[in-house]
C-alpha cells in the first residue's frame, strides 16, 4: 500500500482517531524512552556505552519530534502536544512508567520497548502513511544499531546469574503490557488493521517474538500472552497509570519554559 | 570483562582516503560496531571500519600505539 495522504482524508472517524492514537503512543514512548536512555549517559559500564546510550537518546528525541509534527495533519498542535500535557495524558508503554533502575533494565527496555517500537514502525511505513513513510527509513536504519547494541549487551549479561536473573525480572514484568500497546486486539486497532494502515495484532506479536525469542531462549523465559482488555484504557491505547511526574516534566521542558522561542 | 582495543577508520566520502579517526574499547565485535557509530559520528561518514588492533602489524617502528610486542621479531 502506498500513497496514503496526510490526515488520511475521506477515511472514517474511526481510522482517523485510531491512527491518531498509534502515532501519539509511538511519538510519547520515543519520548520517554528517551530520558530514560539519556539517564544511563554517565554511570553506564564504559564510557563507549554511556555514549551510545547518549547517542540512542538523542536518536529517541528526534524521533518523537517528527512523529509529534506528523499529528497536525490530524488538528492537532504539535507544541502542546510536546510542551503542554500533563502526565496521565501520556500514552507512552508502561515499561517506561518508571526509571531504568540498573544497565540490565536499560538492555531489556532496548531489547522489549524499542523492539516493539520498531516493529510498530516498520508495519506503519508498510502501509504507506506518505508524510511519514520516508522517514521511517532512516528511524529503521538508526534503530539497527539500537538492537545491535541492546543484542550484544543482553547476550553478555546473560551470560552470568546475576545479570541473567535481572535480565528475566525486567522482560517478565513488561513483555505481556508491551505486547498489548503494539497489538491491541481492540475496536481502533482493528479498524486501522482493515484500513491497511497497519498489520492484524497476531503479525504484530509474531514479528516481535521473532525478534526477541533467541534472546528470550537464554533465560528460559516465552514470549507470554498479551494482557487483557479489563483495564485497558482505549482513548491513550495503554493500561492505567502515566509516565512518572519527573520525566513528564523533563519531557515538556519545564525548567526552560521561559526561554522557549518556538 | 575482557576490553580489546579496536582502531576506527573512516572516509567522509568515496574517493577519500581511509583514515585513522581513533580508538575505542569493546568486549567483542558486536558492541565495537556501535561503539564506533555513535562516538564517532561528527560527520556523515561514507564509510566507516574497525580494526582489532591486535591484527595491526607493526612494519618499520617499534614504538607507538601499533607496536604490539607479539609481532616483533629480532635481528
Amino acid at each position: 500500500m502506498s500513497g496514503v495522504e496526510a490526515g488520511l482524508p475521506g477515511m472514517d472517524d474511526a481510522v482517523r482517531t485510531a491512527f491518531r492514537r498509534l502515532l501519539l503512543s509511538l511519538a510519547d514512548s520515543k519520548r520517554i524512552l528517551g530520558i530514560r536512555y539519556s539517564d544511563w549517559l554517565l554511570g553506564a559500564p564504559s564510557i563507549e556505552a554511556g555514549i551510545a546510550a547518549s547517542s540512542m537518546a538523542q536518536d529517541e528525541w528526534g524521533h518523537a519530534r517528527l512523529l509529534y509534527a506528523s499529528l497536525k495533519d490530524f488538528g492537532d498542535d504539535p507544541v502542546a502536544l510536546e510542551h503542554d500535557r500533563q502526565a496521565a495524558e501520556y500514552a507512552s508503554m508502561e515499561a517506561l512508567d518508571a526509571p531504568f533502575d540498573d544497565w540490565a533494565r536499560v538492555i531489556a527496555g532496548a531489547v522489549v520497548v524499542d523492539g516493539a517500537l520498531a516493529v510498530a514502525l516498520r508495519a506503519v511505513a508498510e502501509g504507506g502513511y506518505e508524510p511519514i513513510e520516508g522517514r521511517i527509513s532512516k528511524m529503521l536504519g538508526e534503530e539497527a544499531f539500537h538492537r545491535s547494541l541492546a543484542e550484544a549487551w543482553f547476550r553478555r549479561l546473560a551470560g552470568s546469574e546475576e545479570g541473567a536473573r535481572r535480565l528475566k525480572g525486567a522482560v517478565e514484568e513488561w513483555l505481556a503490557p508491551t505486547l498489548r500497546v503494539l497489538a491491541p486486539d481492540d475496536e481502533g486497532h482493528r479498524v486501522l488493521a482493515a484500513a491497511g494502515l497497519t498489520l492484524p495484532a497476531a503479525e504484530l506479536r509474531a514479528r516481535l517474538a521473532e525478534r526477541v525469542s533467541p534472546l528470550l531462549e537464554l533465560l528460559s523465559v516465552e514470549m507470554p500472552e498479551p494482557l487483557g482488555l479489563d483495564d485497558w484504557d482505549e482513548g491513550r491505547g495503554r493500561g492505567p497509570g502515566h509516565p512518572a511526574e519527573e520525566a513528564v516534566e523533563r519531557a515538556r521542558g519545564d525548567l526552560n519554559r521561559a526561554l522557549f522561542v518556538e | 570483562m575482557d576490553e580489546i582495543i579496536y582502531d576506527v577508520f573512516t572516509r567522509k566520502s568515496r574517493g577519500d582516503t581511509l583514515t585513522h579517526v581513533g580508538y575505542l574499547t569493546a568486549p567483542d565485535e558486536a558492541m565495537a560496531r556501535v561503539y564506533a557509530w555513535t562516538t564517532y559520528d561528527e560527520e556523515n561518514w561514507f564509510e566507516m571500519c574497525i580494526v582489532p588492533r591486535s591484527a595491526i602489524i607493526p612494519v618499520n617502528r617499534t614504538d607507538g600505539p601499533f607496536a604490539a610486542a607479539s609481532h616483533e621479531v629480532s635481528a
